[in-house]
């Protein structure tokens, strides 16, 4: 059975109608990127997934099956047990998503007391800095008395996917999740999403505008422009056999090393 | 093979220090001293925090260094003031990381363009609109876009109406600060083809600063790379990918994601992060994440020095001879 599938999805803001039939079937242990350019709908698509459509969003056609069972129309309650737990979601900047008043220890430690009611507060922390130090964070005691504030991109980044993976979920989407870095970081970070492949056996939706990143992660990739999947198939196909302008002009937009020079 | 390239800044050892808490000082530009030649590209290429927007900064007068002169047209324009000041921005202009945080959220498309222009009296009010049709039309967008404001547009329009304003004035250098890293990838593209267009048409210098080393060799004349406040290698922009010798830009190589890299292969990259610039470690800045770090490293501060034909490396493995 598949972990995921979309299918035929429509989803609507008010009356504008962004993403039509969308369709994606996820297989246990794929790794499957959108590919597009801002405004293309794939944000939307993969917070449709999470039931986190910002206000007038709606799923207004279709359906979205999570191992099975349909997560439209789960109430407030069932959602509760999911997010998190289930299916867990990483932003493109994680220190936008805390609160920046609170230091991260307060954030985390309230989100572990969240899915488990009966943690003492001193176990939750202990577990959240063991999480932060599984994802290369050294010294998580320190990171846990800091306020996002004071922290670079890239561990902000890292504290972010620590704390979606708390729970191990099955399913984990990410939403542009590197965009905001530096090179550098952003192949620290790739590199960390696939170790959490190999680790904990997550299937990853990734989002992003850049062919060349999602070629490397992905197993299968969906091209999207205008809400519509433009082209879709496996990474050998996508890079050497579409025939799709869009695709075509997508990767010529990667840049490269010894690629083309204008001057 | 740049027997013909005419010097038109130079920046000689300027050193910026910002004073940090605790009676610390926080190292921003150590010694860095670049040149920026007629009709050329200069790539500042770094991570975050490396100084490389410090540095652009002074260029454009928005903020002076501890110490060091910046020569242009024979002056050291860190030293001027008042009307002299302002006269000599009209040759250096700047495009900002964020399009839409560097207008005036209120102004149209038209005020954008024309108010560098009527600043120093170049055009008369009445000739506003002719003017901003000319230069949207030099950056391919619509005529039609005089009437809109900074929020009816996209990121890359926003930026071709930047890059408008700052051609406006016909300055001989421009400076672009990340210009394009708040694009989508096929948006940056063709920003860069028409930064490269209007560089040839006028013959612009500009200073360009980026973090992904895959972009910035497609147009850029000379690379320099910085790394802590310290420029750790410059070289000809067609020798990256190649010839790049200090091990912080190999590492900066070996993070981009190639369409024709080795799938199968791991990413490689630096491990940690950056030391923070208020304790930089005596010797090299790099000794710390760097693989080849030997007991030299540790202890002397690695000077630039030329290993061949416009190309020099600040590293104790190479040419110390």
């Amino acid at each position: 059975m598949a972990l995921l599938e979309i299918k035929n999805a429509c989803i609507s803001y008010g009356s504008r109608e962004i993403v039509k039939d969308f369709n994606l079937t996820l297989e246990p242990g794929q790794l499957c990127s959108i590919v597009g350019e801002s405004g293309s709908g794939k944000t939307t698509v993969i917070r449709a997934v999470l039931g986190l459509l910002p206000g007038g969003g709606k799923v207004t056609g279709g359906d979205i099956l999570f191992e099975g069972n349909s997560l439209l129309g789960k109430s407030k309650e069932e959602w509760r047990k999911l997010r998190g737990t289930e299916i867990s979601m990483i932003f493109q900047d994680s220190g936008a998503m805390m609160n920046p008043t609170r230091k991260i220890g307060a954030s985390y430690v309230e989100y572990i007391r969240t899915h488990e009611k009966d943690i003492s507060k001193q176990d939750a922390w202990d577990k959240a800095v063991r999480m932060l130090e599984r994802m290369r964070l050294p010294s998580g005691d320190n990171i846990m008395r800091s306020y996002p504030f004071q922290l670079s991109g890239g561990m902000r980044q890292r504290v972010g996917i620590a704390m979606g993976m708390t729970y191990e979920p099955k399913l984990l989407l990410a939403d542009e999740p590197t965009s905001a870095l530096d090179v550098t970081t952003q192949a620290q970070i790739i590199r960390q999403f696939m170790e959490l492949r190999d680790d904990f056996g997550t299937n990853i939706i990734m989002v992003t505008h850049n062919l060349g990143v999602a070629a490397y992660m992905s197993d299968y990739l969906i091209v999207m422009k205008d809400g519509l999947i433009e082209d879709q198939g496996d990474r050998d196909y996508i890079l050497h056999h579409s025939e799709n302008a869009y695709t075509k002009m997508l990767l010529d937009a990667v840049p490269s090393l010894g690629g083309e020079r204008y001057v | 093979m740049y027997d013909d390239r005419e010097l038109i800044l130079e920046a000689k050892h300027v050193t910026r220090e910002f004073p940090a808490s605790n009676n610390r000082t926080l190292l921003a530009c150590n010694d860095v001293s670049l040149n920026l030649y007629k009709g050329k590209t200069l790539g500042l290429v770094g991570e975050s925090g490396c100084g490389k927007s410090t540095f652009m900064r002074f260029l454009v007068s928005l903020d002076k260094p501890t110490s060091g002169e910046i020569i242009f047209k024979g002056k050291d324009i860190t030293k001027l003031k008042g009307e002299e000041l302002r006269q000599n921005r009209q040759h250096i202009q700047m495009v900002f990381q964020d399009p839409s945080g560097s207008f005036n959220p209120k102004m149209k498309v038209r005020d954008i363009i024309c108010e560098p222009l009527l600043n120093f009296n170049r055009i008369k009010p009445s000739e506003k609109d002719a003017t901003a049709k000319k230069f949207l039309k030099m950056v391919d967008l619509p005529e039609s876009f005089a009437d809109r404001y900074p929020h009816n547009m996209s990121g890359g329009q926003c930026q071709r109406v930047a890059i408008a304003r700052a051609i406006a004035l016909e300055p001989e250098i421009i400076v672009m600060d990340e210009a394009t890293c708040a694009l989508d990838v096929s948006v940056q593209k063709t920003i860069i083809e028409l930064v490269v267009n209007l560089q040839k048409e006028k013959d612009i210098t500009i200073g360009f600063i980026a973090h992904d080393l895959g972009l910035i060799q497609s147009f850029a004349h000379e690379i320099a790379v910085m790394y802590l406040g310290n420029i750790v290698e410059v070289l000809p922009g067609e020798d990256i990918g190649k010839n790049a010798m200090h091990p912080y830009t190999q590492a900066l190589q070996g993070a981009i994601f190639d369409l024709n890299m080795d799938f199968s292969k791991k990413i490689e990259s630096i491990d940690s992060e950056a030391p923070s610039p208020l304790d930089v470690p005596p010797g090299c800045p790099f000794q710390d994440r760097c693989e080849y770090c030997m007991d030299k490293c540790r202890k002397e501060h690695p000077k630039l020095v030329e290993v061949e034909k416009g190309h020099q490396v600040a590293c104790h493995k190479f040419g110390q001879a």
